[in-house]
């Protein structure tokens, strides 16, 4: 399968199942898109009709370029086959029973009322509550012992807002540090937060113990007001935005997101990137709201619409930046083309359920932090393990390949099968889709590879 | 015509020694809301 699109004045063409990517001129860009659909002699003579002014056309240029896609098929970089549906899942069969990452839901409380919480004001659709210094360490201790031989494990702060129960994390940290060495694993943490707690103390912490920390700030003041508020109804923009700035300059290099949603009312959010980029913050994440379909704050067709444009136009000015020397990152459009991940990762889904749960205040696990709070998906709790194991098989069969639809889509090994929640609520089945989010992430994914193809020209 | 071919990773080739599982978790650091897996990097560091 392949994939040819035309996007800031580039042509180019996707080897789906080799990883190939190629930039071409428009006469082979013409020639490629037929090439399987028609002979030879009908390609020849439709380009010969299409530019019958460009006298780099004829007959001897054309056959040449057929011999360069011929060259190409023969080193496995054009119209490669698909040999993986064999393979969909064995990473998973081969790491059955290991988990590697924990979002542990340290507080189902938030001192923000954002109207399109996905978690529902951190209660997700429950009650408040605090996870104890207890459940987390058998939380972590679960993870330990589950982990097998893996090294790397990642442990989330989430909420609600984990700094509401800031002694905790710092606690859990601590004992985390005290036994990773002995048990050979290494804890990579991240802190997500809304800034309002933040302080010394706080930014002190997450730097040194926090491979990652994301902030949420959704951009500028008017739009991160309208649903960043807390329970009086007053915005919380002024308060984080100098806390996060403090943040972000004592981070060090260390990794940290900018983490925004748009919603139906900035689909325009190119606008609250560039707002942050005012404000001197470079790793960016901006996230289509997930909500309900009667949500308001949903984002509509013709949104989607401005929202594609607006991926484009974030691409163009990325490239900008990075010829100007002043280079900035956005999250979806981080793609290492010569080392990105590997054919099993590609075709294996996001490993929720399986490799990755999340962990209530009360020690219970859901296959991820979407699902906490729909009593059905509850898989077991970090004391007595994973009882479920019917809910935990439905997401262990969730591959590349579970999804009908996904079948012939150019974009599967980009996503792996795209997010198991969002399909969930989408369509009732982990094994579905989500439609406007597959919309997205194509886009999103000719953008990035656009911008490395740009970039690799430049050189 | 031209045809420019990007230095890429060979998707075939890495069946051959990859699965090591070692790499993040597809949403796990910043998105929470959408899956992708071509921005996670590789932490198999017998393979690099």
């Amino acid at each position: 399968m392949i994939h040819c699109y035309k996007l800031s004045g580039l042509n180019i063409v996707l080897d789906i199942y080799s990883g190939s990517v190629h930039v071409v001129d428009e006469v082979a860009f013409d020639i490629i898109n037929m090439y399987e659909k028609k002979s030879q002699a009908e390609i020849l003579e439709f380009i010969l009709n299409k530019y019958p002014d460009n006298p780099e056309v004829n007959d001897a240029e054309i056959k040449d370029c057929f011999n360069q896609i011929e060259v190409l098929k023969s080193a496995g970089k054009l119209f490669t086959p698909d040999t993986y549906e064999g393979m969909a899942g064995k990473l998973k069969e081969k790491s059955k029973g290991i988990i590697k990452a924990l979002c542990l839901h340290i507080a189902h409380t938030c001192n923000l009322n954002c109207s399109y919480c996905f978690a529902s004001q951190g209660k997700y659709h429950g009650e408040r509550a605090m996870m104890s210094f207890e459940v987390g360490k058998a939380a972590l201790d679960f993870l330990i012992e589950n982990s097998g031989t893996r090294r790397n494990l990642e442990v989330d702060f989430f909420g609600g807002e984990p700094l509401m129960n800031f002694e905790v994390v710092k606690d859990l940290v601590a004992y985390a540090r005290s036994v990773e060495k002995e048990h050979g694993k290494n804890f990579r943490f991240t802190l997500t937060t809304n800034g309002v707690l933040v302080d010394q103390d706080v930014i002190d912490f997450a730097n040194k113990e926090c491979s990652n920390v994301v902030l949420s700030l959704d951009g500028r003041k008017e739009v991160h007001d309208r649903f960043r508020v807390d329970f009086q109804g007053n915005g919380s923009w002024e308060k984080i935005v100098p806390k996060f700035q403090d943040f972000v300059k004592a981070r060090g290099g260390k990794n940290y997101y900018m983490r925004g949603t748009f919603t139906h009312a900035n689909p325009d959010f190119l606008n609250d990137i560039k707002e942050m980029l005012n404000l001197g913050f470079k790793e960016l994440s901006m996230e289509p709201v997930v909500c309900a379909k009667d949500d308001p704050s949903r984002l509509t067709d013709e949104d989607l619409e401005i929202v594609m444009k607006q991926y484009e136009e974030l691409a163009e000015l990325m490239l900008k930046k990075h010829r100007e020397g002043d280079p900035f990152t956005f999250y979806h459009y981080m793609i290492d083309l010569k080392a990105g991940p590997c054919i099993y990762k590609r075709l294996s889904g996001c490993g929720s359920g399986t490799e990755y749960m999340a962990v209530t205040p009360w020690g219970d696990l859901y296959p991820c932090h979407q699902f906490v709070g729909e009593e059905k998906f509850r898989l077991g709790s970090v004391f007595e393990g994973v009882t479920n194991t019917a809910i935990q098989e439905d997401f262990a069969s969730c591959n590349v390949y579970a999804h009908e639809e996904c079948k012939d889509c150019w974009a599967k090994l980009y996503c792996s099968g795209g997010c198991a929640a969002n399909a969930y609520h989408s369509t009732g089945s982990v094994k579905g889709i989500y439609e406007d989010g597959c919309k997205l992430f194509k886009k999103r994914m000719e953008c990035a590879i656009m911008l490395e193809c740009a970039k690799a020209l430049d050189e | 015509m031209t045809i420019k071919t990007l230095d890429t990773k060979n998707l075939c080739e890495s069946a051959k020694c990859g699965g090591c599982g070692e790499c993040q978790t597809s949403c796990q650091s910043a998105c929470k809301t959408s899956c992708g897996v071509a921005n996670q990097e590789c932490e198999n560091t017998e393979n690099k």
